[in-house]
């Protein structure tokens, strides 16, 4: 552990060596500057890729299209050629690159909202589509003729200067600065767009926004049924993604004075991603690291090298050291340092290593056997026992969900059929049956993971019927999994924020800049996890990614993380699942508790029969998709078809032994 | 027919064995049971050699174990249903099923081993045609253990084959667990419900953070008061 004092000796003398590195170089006479600064642009370019790749977990293939579109923003306001009325102003390049980046932006949303539907390979099939699109349509929209009958509307417009390109574009201005001449202005230009944006980022890497995105990555259905839009969340990853290229494309270009289509092909996607990839997606060391090595590695040292082996080869005399032109072999040597890295160290040089975290060595196997802990009244949290009195007014006798008719299908089967099904305010409702009985397909439809072909659900008097699971979320129903979950890489603290997601209200911009309202209600947030942990015995366990917990614990957090989204309606998928006779134990105690002490209403499936007549008020039997009973517990374990389809006469003899 | 001498199965630094000494005889049902974590998963999967251990010897019959690769373990006749149900989501309940057979060379009695797990799980016939991903849980349990079964293995070991299923199957099942064993199969089976899972065994294990803490027949284990406290969930 280095000490607080070290790691500001440490920080000195990183920005000491940043700041005088320029100076340095010409001391020496080494000329790197140049290609330094050019590598710069190409981390800013990872690091905005990084939020799409490393935080939302979106494959995009085809980033550079959006580098293309921030330079060309910045060559198209900014250059004599296409006739800007910007150019020749002073202040025009500190204007443009602002409009570069929302023009980005703007184009990230466009180019991102078709893409929200799918998933994985597809998506990244659809990024690799627009990666060859946009250069394509840069070339080709240089002379544009609309001819219309007779009538020509548009005649040889030059929109984006074709296959020449843009040349020139206008250099910054700043009194007394020589931008012209000198590449050290550029190298601190670059450095201090380059900290603001890693600044940015860091700070929404932490923000409310950042955990949604990494949330998205992990499990995007459970992200949904948690509160978290995917559709919003996705678009504004797309979004600012492009905005920080915009900024990189508008340096880009206003530093090579000239932009051509060539600049920004196929391979560039495929550089940058190597950058992530290779430094660690997701870590903004890592990426900083990954994109200067390869920078570094393909502007100096192939260059360099090259110059030596041929001097090499010049002086003994052979000829093929003397032609050799190491940088023809760059896609080599990327293609090879990816494939090692995937080998040696899969999650990226700077990457997280995943690792089981440690037990105690000696656990005591007693301590062990007692870590179910026991569920206290007294460790609710208070503010979530406010926020159920606030919530459940003693005025309101109609039942909180009310399910009608409702049916669903697959394909030539009817998976639900015509279910009815009433939860009264406070009560507990059981939904049983035989396996493939439709049960979960039922959970599935009232929170709208599925469309119901017929039906109406009404919650609280308002039709639950095509809104989407983050939606129907944020009206006050949470639900858990059948098989568990959980963001596996994210901590316990992190899962149960993103529970908390729907409630909080910090915007992109109050998640960088961070007013007091924020920084508050983040605050509030995290001890308000910390209390959901501890109240379902998991106080130890914040810093703990979600998959290293044991099973029972990743049972118990995800209970813990619906309760964070403050539900009035709890659904639990077989929550006593893989669970032994102790641990079932302490879940009947803990929902019981969430009745009593939070007036919360639970529809619950289980197959566990202690759990389910031990506190349904109602009992709700399906088998093929078909309501086959309902009554109270006692009534359901008479009733002759639960026996025959579910209960079997085994369980009778069970209860009665 | 199965032993394990002094097993140590680690995950990266964390032991998760830490010495694990059991046998499996002949024509056995023995059980392993113990909490979450305690490591019954782990001894299963060093036994199929998913896991290695780093310490310690796995032999079935006269063979090492612990130095194979999973595949060639189960043409020795060891299967596994694994925990969590790990079928094949986009093919097809009957593709699954055949996939179980897969090590398989006499081709005639497939087809007579497909109508038996059929007769235990007549819903499996039902959805014949489906793809796995499309069952339900509990029907995803049930094509995981028939899998299982089709490699006609020597011996079974099963993992948690009653989660998820609904009572009158957890009576089924547990028949099926004897069912086969009568026909021949040894049983390892791994159990949260360990008062049916001593039932049908005839001898049990119980496991402790990675140790066998008590050892003795199931009818034994059934009145022993650790059991029983612990396990059973008896006040």
């Amino acid at each position: 552990m280095t000490t607080p004092a070290g790691r500001v000796l440490g920080w000195a003398v990183l920005v000491a060596a940043i700041v005088l590195y320029p100076f340095a170089d010409r001391a020496l006479g080494l000329h790197t500057v140049h290609a330094v600064s050019d590598g710069m642009i190409y981390v800013l370019l990872a690091l905005g890729l990084n939020i799409v790749v490393g935080y939302a977990g979106l494959l995009d293939l085809g980033y550079a299209a959006f580098f293309a579109i921030g330079a060309y923003s910045m060559g198209l306001l900014n250059s004599p050629v296409l006739g800007s009325p910007l150019y020749g102003h002073p202040w025009s390049f500190w204007l443009c690159i602002w409009m570069a980046a929302a023009v980005s932006a703007l184009l990230g949303v466009i180019i991102g909202a078709p893409t929200l539907r799918v998933r994985g390979d597809y998506l990244a099939i659809i990024t690799l589509g627009f990666g060859e699109i946009i250069p394509v349509a840069i070339r080709n929209l240089g002379d544009i003729t609309i001819e219309i009958g007779g009538w020509r509307p548009i005649e040889r417009l030059n929109l984006t200067g074709g296959e020449n390109g843009v040349n020139p574009v206008g250099r910054p201005y700043l009194p007394g600065v020589p931008f012209e001449t000198d590449p050290v202005p550029w190298y601190f230009l670059i450095l201090v767009i380059g900290a603001a944006s890693l600044w940015a980022m860091n700070r929404l890497r932490d923000s409310r926004l950042g955990r949604a995105w990494m949330a998205i990555r992990e499990d995007e259905t459970a992200a949904d049924c948690t509160g978290v839009n995917p559709i919003s969340t996705k678009l504004l990853a797309f979004a600012l993604g492009a905005w920080f290229s915009g900024f990189a494309g508008s340096v880009y270009a206003a530093k090579l004075q000239a932009i051509t289509p060539g600049a920004f092909e196929f391979q560039v996607s495929i550089m940058l991603l190597c950058m992530v990839v290779l430094g660690g997606a997701g870590s903004l060391k890592g990426v900083i690291l990954g994109a200067m090595l390869i920078t570094v590695f393909d502007r100096v040292v192939l260059t360099q090298t090259t110059a030596f082996v041929r001097s090499v080869g010049r002086a003994t005399g052979v000829p093929v050291l003397a032609a050799i032109d190491l940088t023809l072999w760059r896609w080599f040597f990327f293609g090879l340092g990816l494939v090692l890295v995937m080998l040696l160290r899969p999650q990226g040089l700077a990457g997280r290593r995943l690792r089981p975290v440690a037990i105690p060595d000696d656990a005591d196997t007693a301590a062990v056997i007692e870590s179910a802990p026991a569920v206290r009244a007294d460790a609710i949290p208070p503010w979530l026992r406010e926020r159920a009195r606030h919530a459940a007014p003693d005025t309101a006798p109609a039942p909180i969900l009310e399910v009608q008719g409702v049916t669903k299908r697959f394909g030539g089967v009817t998976a639900v059929n015509d279910v009815d099904l009433v939860i009264p305010r406070g009560g507990i409702v059981s939904l049983i049956g035989p396996n493939g009985a439709g049960k979960t397909t039922f959970f599935n439809v009232v929170t709208g993971l599925l469309r119901p072909d017929a039906g109406r659900i009404v919650f609280e008097g308002t039709s639950l019927v095509g809104l989407r699971p983050n939606a129907i979320v944020t009206r006050g129903i949470a639900r858990t999994f059948q098989s568990i979950r959980l963001f596996p890489q994210l901590s316990a603290l992190d899962n149960v924020l993103v529970g908390q997601h729907c409630r909080l209200h910090a915007t992109v911009i109050g998640g960088v800049f961070r007013p007091r309202a924020v920084v508050v209600e983040e605050a509030r947030a995290r001890e308000r996890a910390r209390d959901l942990l501890a109240f379902v015995g998991l106080a130890g366990n914040e810093g703990d990614d979600a998959r290293n917990l044991s099973y029972g614990d990743q049972r118990r957090l995800e209970i813990a993380r619906a309760l964070a989204s403050e539900p009035r309606l709890l659904l639990l998928d077989e929550p006593s699942a893989g669970m032994n006779p102790r641990e079932t134990d302490t879940l009947t105690e803990l929902i019981g508790l969430l009745r009593r002490e939070l007036a919360l209403s639970i529809l619950l499936i289980e197959h566990h029969m202690e759990v389910v007549m031990g506190i349904s008020d109602r009992i709700v039997v399906l088998d093929y998709g078909i309501r086959i009973a309902e009554g109270n517990p006692k009534e359901i374990q008479r009733h002759p078809k639960v026996i025959e389809a579910y209960l079997g006469t085994g369980y009778e003899q069970d209860v009665n032994a | 027919m199965l032993e394990l001498t002094d097993v140590h199965t680690y995950y990266g630094n964390i032991r998760a064995l830490r010495g694990i000494t059991l046998s499996v005889k002949a024509g056995e049902i023995v059980t392993l049971i113990g909490a979450n974590g305690a490591g019954k998963t782990t001894t299963l999967r060093t036994i199929i050699g998913s896991v290695r251990p780093r310490r310690g010897e796995v032999s079935f019959k006269t063979q090492r174990l612990d130095r194979l690769p999973t595949d060639r373990i189960v043409r020795l006749g060891i299967a596994q249903s694994p925990e969590g149900r790990h079928i094949f989501p986009r093919m097809t309940v009957l593709e699954n099923l055949e996939l179980g057979a897969f090590v398989r060379r006499d081709r005639d009695a497939i087809a007579p081993d497909l109508e038996r797990v059929f007769t235990l799980f007549p819903r499996l016939r039902e959805r014949l045609t489906q793809k796995g991903g499309t069952l339900s849980g509990g029907e995803q349990q049930m094509l995981a253990i028939g899998r299982a079964l089709m490699a006609r293995p020597t011996l079974l070991l099963l993992d948690e084959p009653s989660m998820g299923l609904s009572p009158i199957l957890v009576d089924a099942i547990f028949q099926i667990v004897r069912d086969i064993n009568g026909q021949g199969t040894t049983i390892l089976l791994v159990e949260q419900n360990a008062r049916m899972a001593l039932r049908v065994a005839h001898r049990g294990y119980v496991i402790q953070t990675g140790r066998i803490v008590l050892h003795d027949a199931a009818t034994e284990l059934l009145r022993s008061d650790l059991v029983r406290k612990t396990y059973l969930g008896e006040k």
